[in-house]
């Protein structure tokens, strides 16, 4: 154990230790506060030069096969899903501590980002994100219409990963599809979360310690728009590209180290909403459906996430929309996740939403501001953000006129009935949107599908061409 | 109002609301708690819902009042829309939720814009202030008539209590920056102006005033570009706009400067924020001004923080030596724009509370009361001013304040905030990255 800080507050701060290219750093050099919940963690010094991989060297995934690869993960997973695995177990106490997440959900969201190893779905992302995934493992020859020759290769990227807080397994994502690519690759972890991606690295160093891999991993806390951090390691000198999860105030920090060599793959905040036709109104159990369905969307991972629904808009009169608003509220406040004790709203939140039950010449306030579920009937969005289970029912004339509601930051729409989507979807994407989902299927998706408009892995990779003459 | 508010706000014009410790005056301080929610429970739409809500049917201790206290964003709860679509009608029936008074003699015909709107509220006696914040919506905080006059008086009363400025000083205002003009501030200002300063010798030193209209209009288009309804040329005369304004208080800054050095040899009486104080200063050294050319009972009143201003380390120093400040002449006071009593800073650099303002100190979470027996404990800050009859007056802030309960070593017996007041915001940090997240910044691009 390295000395400790001088300002270690009264309760021993848990130990977040690095990972840097296979090997596990301990120290408790550096006390940092989580953003959330105000909890110190420990951490060791960061050593920058460390993290660099120089660009004289090649990568060391670049001759190891695609198969190979993804049978390491595969592998990897299997170890991280294998019940008593001591990294993960002692990680998700501690996450449990500083993210807004508890104990249960995180544990889920690791059996699930785990899932995401299995073979066939690596290879399927693979072959969805690269029209010849060759590319990946050889330098692939073609020919052009004119005769002229060249070969083709998706090298090996330098990725700087900024992990967002609020998915506590992104982080094995990213991990996966930072392999996938072969990149090298550094992973700046989240104040809500500076644990478990170094918990999964040393699960994988466990399997094989040297793998090129490992090898090719470094996973490390800064407080995120440190500039001494920040303005030494985003240099084209160093990475290719920043993997950023986040926005406002984290993306407009980073841009400023955007330029010609190093630039930014953005997962930006995104907003979800619904859309509910006036066919919704054809009889009680169709109405019931589509509220059961409407909850799940809004309910799921606490309202955490971002293909969670905050908005619906939906055809009908204020009188009709009330009935749905109700069941609607009902549906949420049954709790259809299990997720239990709820985390209550924030003062200000509530507040919001109370003077609105009071006006109510104007609105409609269903259920309580007590974190398990309130719809607000409105005709206009309401301008706060729906939080903790909190759904806003804005009555449209029509759905496309839920359209100017709809932005770049609009991730996912949820539908109903099914059958409108076709009709929605062009002004939809027109608008910015990014999927459109049967309402109650937000959570779902085809493997491999692009994500916030962009096939990802595609993004990563540095495009390299030989021509070869005509 | 009950006899126990009347009894403590007494001590203001007698000049004794310092005058008295926390033990003699607590009893008394919940018995006229008792009578404000007594009095506002059945008129304040929001009281009351908070009241049922809550369960709160009497107030019989400070514990009863904690769930009563609204926080900041209480008063500007109404939805954007109503600003940028002009629902004058919605924004009333907003306004009616949270004041004591009435609003259907408020008029709203011919009511075009939010100027107009607090123009017709003005008239049926509802005097509402707008926030000058140019991010986010403004909050509007209603006042009666009463509560102006008193917010006057009380003013001029904490800076004579707090520094060596006396009424009838005929000191030669100076000042620079951009100021938001509102009942409060024009009533408060006033009052300032006609105690202290000659009024011969006003002269032109603030940038033109920023009116709520002007800020409405700023907000309804940056909803029309979030909501990609802009066109490019509107973005780019709104940059114009922002380029001229800027260019106009560069311009008062040399005006505000000509007025100092014309009347450097004065007593003046200098108005600003530090930052566009620092700014002033600046100016007048580089105009070859020093300390030694300023008179030395030269008066400040310092307000707010330096609210994103940047300035070197020492610009506190480069202004008090500058215009030749000293601490007796200096007057600081902490407040909250949701209650309107000052809290005047003593010669040990204490914050203190007068009796007709109950200071709550709350836990971080905001949702109990943390004991006041302890000597000097940190705590959230909450207040209620029982001087607000217009709208309640109970708030809780997102300040973090270390207060003492007992007397302090300047003399007073009354309660006092230390120096060292922090907002929880910014303690906290903006390390905050997440998939999930509103239409922000990054899309509306304007702030």
């Amino acid at each position: 154990m390295a000395r400790k800080a001088t300002t270690v507050p009264s309760a021993e701060p848990d130990s977040a230790p690095f990972f840097v290219k296979g090997r596990v750093i301990h120290g408790n050099d550096v006390i940092h506060r989580s953003r959330d919940l105000g909890v110190d963690f420990a951490t060791p010094r960061l050593n920058l030069d460390d993290l660099i991989y120089p660009r004289t060297e090649l990568p060391p995934l670049l001759n190891v096969p695609l198969s190979e690869i993804i049978d390491f993960l595969a592998e990897c997973g299997q170890k991280l899903l294998a019940p008593g695995s001591d990294h993960v177990e002692a990680c998700v106490e501690r996450m449990a501590k500083v993210s807004l997440q508890p104990a249960a959900t995180i544990r889920f969201m690791i059996a699930n980002a785990a899932e995401y190893l299995e073979r066939r779905n690596l290879r399927e992302i693979v072959e969805q994100n690269f029209s010849d995934p060759r590319a990946l493992d050889e330098w692939v020859t073609r020919s052009d219409h004119l005769g002229r020759r060249s070969a083709i290769r998706a090298f090996p990227p330098r990725l700087i990963h900024v992990l967002p807080g609020n998915a506590p397994a992104q982080g094995i994502r990213s991990i996966a599809q930072g392999a996938l690519v072969k990149a090298v690759n550094v992973f700046k972890m989240a104040s809500a979360d500076p644990f478990s991606t170094v918990a999964f690295l040393r699960t994988m160093a466990e399997v094989s310690p040297d793998h090129a891999v490992v090898r090719s991993m470094s996973a490390v806390y800064w407080r995120g728009g440190d500039e001494t951090v920040e303005r030494v390691m985003f240099r084209p000198q160093y990475f290719d590209k920043l993997v950023a999860w986040g926005g406002g105030d984290a993306i407009q920090n980073v841009m400023k180290y955007m330029g010609p060599g190093f630039q930014i793959v953005s997962f930006d905040p995104k907003t979800s909403i619904s859309m509910v036709g006036r066919e919704v109104f054809g009889s009680e159990d169709v109405l019931a459906e589509a509220a059961r369905r409407n909850a799940l969307d809004v309910a799921m991972a606490d309202q955490e996430a971002c293909v969670c629904s905050r908005f619906t808009f939906i055809e009908g009169t204020s009188e009709q929309v009330d009935r749905y608003c109700a069941k609607l509220a009902a549906e949420i406040r049954a709790d259809p996740f299990k997720a239990g004790d709820p985390r209550p709203l924030d003062r200000d939140l509530k507040q919001q939403i109370e003077v609105l039950r009071m006006m109510d010449e104007d609105y409609a306030v269903f259920g309580r501001a007590d974190g398990r579920g309130v719809v607000i009937r409105s005709d206009e969005p309401v301008d706060f953000h729906p939080l903790r289970k909190t759904s806003n029912v804005v009555c449209v004339p029509s759905l496309e006129d839920a359209f100017r509601h709809v932005t770049v930051a609009t991730q996912t729409v949820g539908v109903f009935p099914f059958n409108r989507m076709a009709s929605l979807r062009d002004h939809l994407a027109s608008s910015g949107a990014q999927r459109v989902v049967r309402l109650g299927e937000a959570g779902l998706s085809s493997v491999g599908n692009p994500h916030d408009a962009m096939y990802p892995l595609h993004r990563f990779v540095h495009w390299m061409a030989n021509e070869a003459g005509g | 109002m009950g006899d126990c508010v009347n009894e403590l706000l007494a001590h203001m014009p007698r000049r004794t609301g310092f005058e008295v410790s926390h033990a003699q005056v607590q009893k008394l301080q919940i018995a006229a708690l008792s009578e404000r929610f007594d009095a506002m429970v059945g008129r304040v739409k929001l009281v009351r819902h908070l009241a049922e809500d809550a369960g709160i049917r009497r107030i019989t201790s400070l514990a009863d009042i904690v769930p009563m206290l609204l926080p900041h964003t209480a008063f500007k709860s109404y939805p954007e829309s109503f600003l940028t679509d002009r629902r004058w009608d919605r924004l009333t029936r907003w306004l009616g939720t949270i004041i004591a008074q009435p609003v259907t003699d408020i008029d709203l015909t011919g009511v075009e814009d939010l100027d107009q709107w607090a123009a017709a509220c003005a008239k049926a006696g509802i005097f509402v202030s707008c926030t000058s914040g140019t991010t986010g919506k403004p909050a509007m905080l209603p006042a009666c008539q009463t509560d102006l006059e008193f917010a006057a008086a009380e003013n001029v009363q904490a800076v004579q209590w707090g520094s060596s400025i006396r009424v009838g000083d005929k000191r030669t205002m100076a000042g620079y920056g951009a100021t938001a003009q509102s009942p409060r501030n024009n009533v408060t200002g006033g009052a300032l102006v006609h105690a202290f300063a000659d009024l011969a010798k006003l002269g032109t030193s603030s940038a033109p005033p920023i009116t709520i209209g002007s800020i409405t209009r700023m907000i309804t288009l940056r909803k029309s570009i979030a909501e990609g309804r802009a066109q490019p040329s509107e973005i780019g005369e709104f940059e114009r706009e922002s380029a001229v304004r800027q260019a106009a208080l560069a311009e008062t800054l040399g005006i505000a400067a000509d007025h100092v050095l014309a009347h450097h040899a004065d007593k003046l009486l200098i108005m600003a924020m530090w930052g566009p104080l620092y700014e002033l200063a600046e100016e007048v050294r580089r105009r070859g001004l020093t300390g030694r050319d300023f008179h030395p009972e030269n008066a400040v009143f310092l307000g707010g923080g330096l609210k994103g201003a940047k300035v070197p380390a020492n610009y506190k120093e480069v202004i008090f030596e500058t215009f030749n400040l000293s601490p007796e002449f200096t007057y600081q006071m902490y407040g909250m724009q949701e209650t309107q009593t000052s809290m005047p800073r003593c010669r040990h650099g204490r914050y203190h509370i007068p009796v007709w303002m109950i200071c709550l100190p709350l836990n971080k979470d905001g949702d109990a009361l943390v004991p006041t027996d302890a000597g000097e404990i940190e705590a959230r800050a909450a207040f209620f001013d029982l001087s607000m009859e217009g709208r309640w007056g109970g708030v809780i802030s997102g300040d973090k304040i270390s207060v003492d309960f007992g007397p302090c070593a300047c003399g007073s017996p009354s309660p006092s905030i230390a120096d060292t007041i922090a907002r929880y915001a910014d303690l906290e940090g903006d390390d905050k990255i997440a998939c999930s997240g509103t239409v922000d910044a990054y899309v509306s691009g304007i702030s």
